[in-house]
């Protein structure tokens, strides 16, 4: 069964009146191009400001509609989660309490659970197959915009499925984000800060990452979007283009989008694909690579990871593809695809910064070693991967645990030190604090994460009375050992 | 710039009474299937990586004259969601109350 956009509105209105400790319901700046109101529903527990946050967005496309449902649902199976002190369980996929209680504790949930509410009610009042939002386009009796083709990221430049008519059901609109729904989404990207993204369809078991108006390099950084002309109704016009990506931020797309993979196959084994959105076809003015794409285009925006998730089987036409008569099972497999990549979301030293040190300046240091030295060799960004494994299933401990809490403090604090100043020594004392903290870790850890801190904790043990210039230089140049799965750790 | 038919029309009532789904192919102009993308057709993800779309009966003569090979798969009447497809008020609302049982209300 599918939700109306008024019931839709009426779950976000009542969780948001019931327990308005955790939900928020913001009524977004622009109603729809036909007058309804826009939603958005923040879900969050403990106290803070300035929180990281995810963005999820359903319904962009109208007759896509079991995302919106999966979107509400999965807000109340983590309240549910919180207050009970209960598991999410989808399938063979459990989420512990303690994963959600640190997911709702560190981070800010953005949903808009029905971003094009015009399009939703048109399929269910008039066409079923609708796809696109209801403007009245001026000079013809065509109605209607495709929001996913509508954003500020190469617009109006028609590659692949990407038009200019206004009769075309991928038609880009009159001008660069000229839809009140497609301002909705910016606003919260410009009002949050937002540091990953999805915006969920259907179907086809997909997850999406950018580019998606042409394939991804990550060689000639002179070869960028930025330079492209834009709203010029034709296809890029260099053959052969392709984007440019940094190493860093690809290896991060497929890593987090890999989890997002396994966390759907762990439901009921749907095996999701995790590819460049250009793969599925060409497009232009995408929400997800709009949302990649700020940082590039504006230095002074945050870096946000955008992914489009296409969710749900070929179901052997287009209509049991698009309205399954029973899609419990594919928004159960949505949720934990969507979990995982709110999971992913969370930075452990970033969270030790601000809530025990309650200053940046030690993050931001490690930040700049992360992003300018290791992130720039294979080796480091390996190192790079493996710590971001680890820290998620482990962050719940170290928050639980006060005087685990206190040496991750006190490691943070003396790294950062490091980080700033390159020439000082790791100490005996910084190596042992270190070992004593990866091996408690250890202890407290699924098997299959201890490879991973025992390659810590060894690699940490080889940097003794060395600098930190010189202990990150030997990181960018030792790659850790291939994980588990045959792969090179995180790549 | 084409200028395909879509029915896109307003609220009330629709222009087209009917959509096709249907695969296209090379045909003897066409070498390539995948160079319908300047054809502004409403594409949907096919399960075998080929093209497939909804099309008006238009969009198939555009097709064919363009000497395409066009396969229709089904006819998808335009008409709104299959109301038994559709929640209703009641269910919505106790299918929430029933997710909060033993969850103590803060607010109204």
């Amino acid at each position: 069964m599918y939700r109306t956009v008024a019931q839709l509105d009426s779950l976000s209105q009542l969780l948001a009146s019931w327990f308005p400790q955790y939900f928020t319901r913001v009524q977004l700046p622009e109603a729809s191009v036909q007058g309804r109101p826009v939603y958005a529903l923040r879900l969050r527990a403990g106290v803070g400001e300035g929180r990281r946050a995810v963005l999820l967005v359903g319904g962009t496309h109208s007759r896509e509609l079991m995302n919106p449902d999966a979107i509400i649902e999965l807000a109340v199976d983590l309240f549910v989660s919180y207050r009970q002190g209960t598991d999410v369980v989808y399938g063979g996929r459990t989420w512990s309490a303690r994963d959600v209680k640190v997911i709702l504790e560190t981070l800010d949930l953005w949903l808009v659970p029905c971003s094009n509410p015009d399009g939703r009610e048109y399929v269910m009042t008039v066409d079923n197959m609708w796809r696109k939002n209801r403007r009245t386009n001026a000079g013809t009796e065509c109605r209607g915009v495709d929001l996913n083709r509508n954003l500020d990221i190469v617009w109006g430049v028609t590659q692949g499925q990407t038009s200019c008519a206004p009769c075309s059901d991928v038609y880009c609109g009159p001008s660069v984000v000229s839809e009140p729904e497609t301002r909705n989404i910016r606003y919260l990207l410009n009002a949050h800060p937002i540091d990953c993204f999805a915006d969920v369809h259907s179907y086809s078991e997909l997850v999406l990452y950018p580019w998606g108006h042409a394939p991804t390099q990550t060689a000639n950084p002179a070869q960028q979007f930025t330079g492209l002309p834009t709203g010029t109704c034709t296809t890029i016009g260099q053959p052969g283009y392709q984007e440019y990506m940094p190493p860093r931020d690809l290896m991060r797309f497929q890593t987090v989008g890999q989890r997002i993979v396994d966390a759907i196959t762990a439901v009921r084994g749907r095996v999701y694909t995790n590819e460049p959105a250009v793969t599925l076809y060409p497009v232009t003015g995408s929400h997800s690579d709009y949302a990649y794409s700020r940082h590039i285009a504006n230095p002074r925006l945050r870096k946000t990871y955008g992914y489009t998730l296409e969710t749900g089987p070929w179901a052997g036409n287009v209509q049991d593809s698009f309205h399954p008569a029973d899609p419990t099972l594919i928004k159960r497999d949505a949720k934990s695809g969507l979990l995982a990549l709110v999971q992913q979301c969370i930075c452990a030293i970033e969270l030790v910064g601000s809530r025990f040190l309650g200053r940046d300046s030690e993050v931001s240091a490690l930040r700049r070693v992360r992003d300018n030295l290791l992130a720039t060799t294979e080796a480091g960004r390996g190192w790079i991967a493996l710590f971001e494994r680890v820290q998620t299933p482990l962050i719940g401990a170290v928050l639980e645990d006060e005087r685990l809490a206190s040496e991750a403090v006190a490691l943070v604090e003396s790294a950062g030190l490091l980080a700033d100043n390159q020439d000082l020594m790791l100490s005996d004392e910084d190596v042992a604090r270190s070992v004593a903290l990866v091996q408690a870790l250890s202890h407290r850890a699924e098997p299959h994460l201890r490879e991973d801190l025992e390659q810590v904790r060894d690699a940490v043990e080889q940097l003794r009375g060395r600098s930190m210039a010189h202990a990150v230089e030997t990181l960018m140049h030792q790659a850790p050992r291939v994980g588990r799965r045959g792969q090179l750790n995180g790549s | 710039m084409t200028e395909p038919s879509h029915g896109n029309g307003p609220d009330e009532p629709t222009e087209i009474a009917v959509r096709f789904e249907a695969t296209v192919h090379a045909g003897p102009k066409v070498a390539e299937a995948a160079d319908v993308a300047d054809l502004d057709l409403d594409r949907v993800p096919d399960p075998d990586g080929g093209v497939r779309a909804l099309l008006t009966a238009e969009d198939c003569i555009r097709l064919l004259q363009r000497g395409y090979e066009v396969r229709l798969v089904g006819a998808l009447p335009v008409r709104p969601l299959d109301p038994a497809l559709i929640a209703d008020d009641e269910s919505v609302t106790r299918w929430l109350e029933e997710r909060m049982t033993g969850i103590e209300r803060e607010g109204s």
